[in-house]
């Protein structure tokens, strides 16, 4: 919307840009209308789940096919309102990976798979294609319509569990509290309109280099838009909501909402970082640091403090966000946008990898919508089922950080991108809470192999479940000992293509 | 009489008040008020002082874009809209009643 281009008629190469998505909803659209054509008959679960899981695979093959080498590097589209760059495809990848397994999850768990499985599989990959839009907008404007697109069907998916009282609480606290911050964040996108006149980002930064210390309205316009950031990746004063909505959420939506929302979000975010100007407002960076110190002790904290497995996961989200948060500061305030770009997207990689596999274990233990797993309830799974135990040992050393794991190279290339920029403060707040951090992480392994009361109760046969947890277990510590050939490949997208 | 031109004049400024004061308007109402219906016309509220925003700063900064803005805005504020009444009805079956004092369930 950058009015100095004139709008010319849509091209083919617009087009291109957004095949992959435009194929994921055609694909996804077949079950819902192949339902009330078959006289709205609940369709076959496997075939839904064909459709869609096919879905999800066609777009990421078009991905690689359109975005290869002969696209031309670094593009924009639709009068410059989205990008296509390294980024974008990456993260491409990744929000077609949390789409699918997430899908495969909700397929085998009790509380999602029956009447209604048809809408559920089709308002995620709904859900996931306003990810799509979000991560490569490049205008204010679009990235409301993909955080809106995005939360619009999360509402109506965390609803959507067979449990009755947690999951209509939690989905009517989301709506609530999210539409809340969209407001916020859209006054926030207005006072940037009005200041710049365009919301266009690359516009946005340039004001920022002119405006971020003279004018009011400008900052107020940049605070509001972080804010409205910050609650879709839940960081400390807009974290409240995070526990609640992931305990009342069915395991499989909350597997998708803790993954690729986040994910998703932070790169958004860390897109409208991009500029060099906010170095000019140490206020700013004062209280970003402040925010992301305390998002990481108060998830550690409270992640101690709780019995319920779900939410410890969930704390251990919100202090997920802190860490990912240094990363982003080191790359708003500081010189090397590219460098510390790179440790937060390897960081959003292993974060999302990890949390994936463990919230897929969680479903595994769910026998029927109203099971809630304690940490308790692990005692003796150890010993009775060897490989979920050693997987899920596997993903929380690497939620703590323990050196040959993926989590660990994650934590240690955000923590020296901020060290790089001399935020000490920042490193030595999250080299700390990590040490606080091993003991719920180490928590359930010891019950899980140390108490020997009750017998493990038997788990269902879920293929695709166990498959995702174990891959994703094996995939932490492949990727882990792999960790630097892969950091280069992103650095290498990244830096060529932004 | 230059204070009464001042007052009379409409300019940028007095839109833009109207609308931050409709925005903290409808802030307060969704932090204070506990029935379900009336949250979710608060937050239409919000929505909608936003627009005005829009539409003054489009106006005088002759600008289009902040017009355009708008009707996306306006969608979105419908498809929020569905998706708050939709909730409100489960809700409303679960609780007989569309107030969020019974949200108790979750904490800790």
């Amino acid at each position: 919307m950058n009015p100095t281009t004139p709008m010319d008629f849509v091209t083919l190469k617009d087009m291109l840009s957004i095949a992959p998505m435009a194929v994921m909803f055609l694909i996804s659209m077949i079950p819902l209308l192949m339902k009330p054509l078959l006289g709205n008959r609940e369709l076959n679960p496997k075939t839904v789940l064909l459709y869609n899981v096919g879905a999800v695979i066609v777009a990421a093959f078009m991905t690689t096919t359109i975005f290869g080498p002969s696209f031309g590097g670094k593009s924009t589209a639709f009068a410059n309102a989205i990008v296509i760059d390294g980024i974008t495809v990456w993260m491409s990848y990744l929000v077609y990976l949390v789409t699918g397994v997430p899908l495969m999850l909700a397929y085998d768990h009790v509380a999602t798979r029956g009447r209604q499985f048809t809408e559920f599989a089709f308002l995620m990959m709904s859900s996931a294609i306003g990810m799509l839009i979000l991560i490569m907008s490049n205008d204010l404007i679009v990235t409301f319509i993909g955080i809106e697109t995005m939360s619009l069907c999360l509402y109506i998916l965390v609803a959507m569990s067979k449990e009755q009282v947690l999951s209509k609480e939690a989905a009517f606290k989301y709506f609530v509290l999210g539409s809340f911050a969209s407001a916020i964040m859209l006054y926030g996108v207005a006072l940037l309109y009005g200041t710049v006149g365009t919301t266009y980002y690359p516009d946005i930064w340039v004001g920022v280099t002119k405006m971020i210390t003279t004018n009011r309205m400008f900052l107020t316009g940049i605070v509001l838009v972080i804010l409205g950031f910050a609650f879709k990746v839940s960081i400390f004063p807009l974290h409240a909501w995070t526990p609640d909505v992931y305990q009342g959420a069915s395991t499989p939506v909350t597997a998708f909402m803790s993954t690729a929302v986040k994910a998703a979000t932070f790169v958004s975010f860390l897109r409208f970082m991009n500029s060099e100007g906010y170095a000019q407002a140490p206020q700013l960076l004062t209280v970003m640091t402040w925010l992301a110190v305390l998002t990481m002790t108060i998830g550690n904290v409270a992640a101690i403090m709780q019995s319920n497995f779900k939410r410890v996961l969930a704390y251990s989200s919100v202090s997920n966000s802190g860490y990912a948060m240094v990363g982003l500061i080191a790359a708003g305030f500081g010189a090397n946008y590219n460098g510390a770009a790179t440790s937060v997207l390897f960081y959003l990689f292993s974060y999302t990898l990890m949390t994936l596999g463990s919230f897929g274990l969680v479903a595994l233990f769910e026998k029927n919508e109203n099971t809630s797993l304690e940490v308790t309830d692990l005692r003796g799974m150890g010993r009775k089922y060897p490989w979920l135990g050693m997987a899920l040992t596997v993903l929380m050393l690497s939620l703590a950080g323990i050196p040959p794991t993926l989590g660990f190279f994650g934590k240690f290339f955000v923590f020296s991108a901020a060290i790089e920029q001399d935020m000490y403060w920042l490193a030595f707040w999250g080299v700390i809470n990590s040490v606080i951090s091993v003991y719920f992480y180490l928590r359930p392994i010891v019950v899980m192999y140390m108490s020997e009361d009750k017998e493990a109760e038997v788990l269902p046969m879920h293929i695709l479940t166990r498959g995702a947890v174990i891959l994703a277990a094996v995939a932490v510590v492949v990727l882990g000992l792999l960790s630097s050939p892969v950091y280069a490949l992103v650095k290498k997208s990244v830096v060529n293509l932004f | 009489m230059p204070i009464l031109d001042g007052a009379l004049k409409v300019g940028l400024d007095h839109y833009l008040y109207l609308s931050a004061v409709l925005f903290v308007l409808g802030m307060i109402g969704v932090m204070m008020r506990r029935n379900v219906v009336v949250i979710l016309m608060c937050i239409e509220l919000m929505l909608n002082a936003v627009n005005i925003s829009f539409v003054a700063f489009s106006r005088y900064a002759e600008n289009v874009n902040g017009q355009v803005m708008v009707f996306f805005v306006m969608t979105i504020a419908a498809a929020e809209a569905a998706v708050g009444l939709a909730l409100a009805v489960t809700v409303f079956k679960k609780f007989r009643e569309v107030n969020i004092r019974f949200f108790e369930h979750l904490k800790g």
